[in-house]
């Protein structure tokens, strides 16, 4: 559910990247803040490890403007990857309006991308969101310039998932990120009081 | 657009808890981290981040409460060299931060804090009640959606890499 504030009229949607270690999420962030301009952005917040692995989350604000007289903006975060932060990525999808999981494409990761997609959706259930009801969810493959990528659908598959909108990105090259994000936004408005 | 809820004044309540425990801010923020309302000296203060990382905070710490046996810790506090921050919950959904500067004060903090807390519950629960979706007052979805996704074309437009 996005925050709406009736008397200071702002309405807040929570975008959370998700996926396993090393995937590309802060990748992306960094991608799509890079792409913005100045004025529509706010503070990027990175809370690391000493390693610069993503501790706790990254965070940034962006304004998408004033609609029918409320001030509308997205929240960003990522979720850290590493398997044992999993309170800490159950936390973050607290009040989530939609997630991007970012899977990593050589092969040797694929059990890796199942098992936090595994761990996504169980995540989501205890906040009682399903992508069968239609939670706005859309799958990035990413590192699509590895050698010999895992096929696009593969992770549907093996996981039995409902089709899901899918982009191939490498994110280091921006290369399909604000295809993703974009993407995801407008199945999040659609979603939005429907 | 008819305002939704009867008149309230939490920012008018929260600059009364600034005056009352000589604050220099006081924000209520949602459990995941959005900006309520805010008053004080916010120059220079980006409460939008402020939020999002304190909600982040708090729910860990809700989290290590219940890993040592507790529901959780209903208060938090941050003591730094000049600057403070004590952090309690409002009901189940809602934080009041204040900042402070003088820590020989933290007692009235603490106390105000506390008094400005009840009142704040009972005005969001009042408000929670008499909640209307927003098409009851006049806003357009469908004018919405069209405009939102326009923007978002214009704000995440797919970059030529290179």
């Amino acid at each position: 559910m996005p925050f709406i504030n009736y008397y200071e009229k702002e309405i807040a949607f929570k975008i959370v990247y998700y996926g396993p270690g090393l995937s590309g999420k802060t990748t992306n962030l960094l991608c799509i803040y890079r792409n913005l301009a100045s004025e529509v952005k706010g503070e990027l917040f990175t809370l690391n490890t000493a390693e610069e692995r993503t501790l706790f989350f990254d965070f940034f604000p962006v304004d998408l403007g004033r609609i029918e007289g409320y001030a509308v903006r997205f929240h960003l975060y990522t979720v850290p990857g590493q398997v044992y932060y999993e309170a800490s990525r159950k936390l973050i999808l607290e009040g989530t309006d939609g997630v991007v999981f970012v899977a990593d494409s050589q092969p040797a990761r694929l059990d890796d991308n199942l098992q936090s997609f595994r761990m996504m959706q169980d995540n989501l259930a205890g906040y009682g969101l399903g992508l069968t009801d239609g939670f706005p969810a859309v799958l990035q493959y990413n590192k699509r310039d590895c050698s010999g990528p895992i096929r696009v659908g593969t992770i549907e598959e093996r996981l039995e998932l409902p089709s899901l909108p899918w982009f191939e990105a490498v994110a280091t090259q921006g290369r399909g990120v604000m295809e993703t994000v974009n993407a995801l936004s407008k199945a999040i408005i659609m979603k939005f009081q429907g | 657009m008819v305002e939704p809820f009867p008149k309230r004044d939490l920012q008018g309540m929260l600059r009364g808890l600034v005056v009352s425990s000589d604050s220099r801010l006081a924000l209520l923020i949602t459990r995941d981290g959005h900006v309520v309302a805010e008053a004080g000296d916010l120059l220079g203060v980006d409460s939008t981040s402020l939020a999002a990382l304190t909600a982040g905070m708090f729910s860990a710490t809700r989290e290590v409460a219940r890993l040592v046996g507790e529901t959780q810790f209903s208060i938090l506090l941050q003591q730094g060299e000049r600057r403070h921050i004590h952090i309690s919950l409002i009901g189940e959904s809602t934080m009041m931060v204040v900042v402070f500067e003088d820590y020989q004060k933290i007692g009235r903090v603490r106390y105000e804090a506390r008094k400005a807390g009840k009142v704040i519950g009972e005005a969001l629960q009042a408000e929670a009640a008499v909640a209307k979706p927003l098409q009851e007052e006049g806003f357009s979805i469908t004018a919405f959606r069209e405009y939102a996704l326009n923007l978002i074309d214009r704000l995440f437009e797919p970059k030529s890499p290179g």
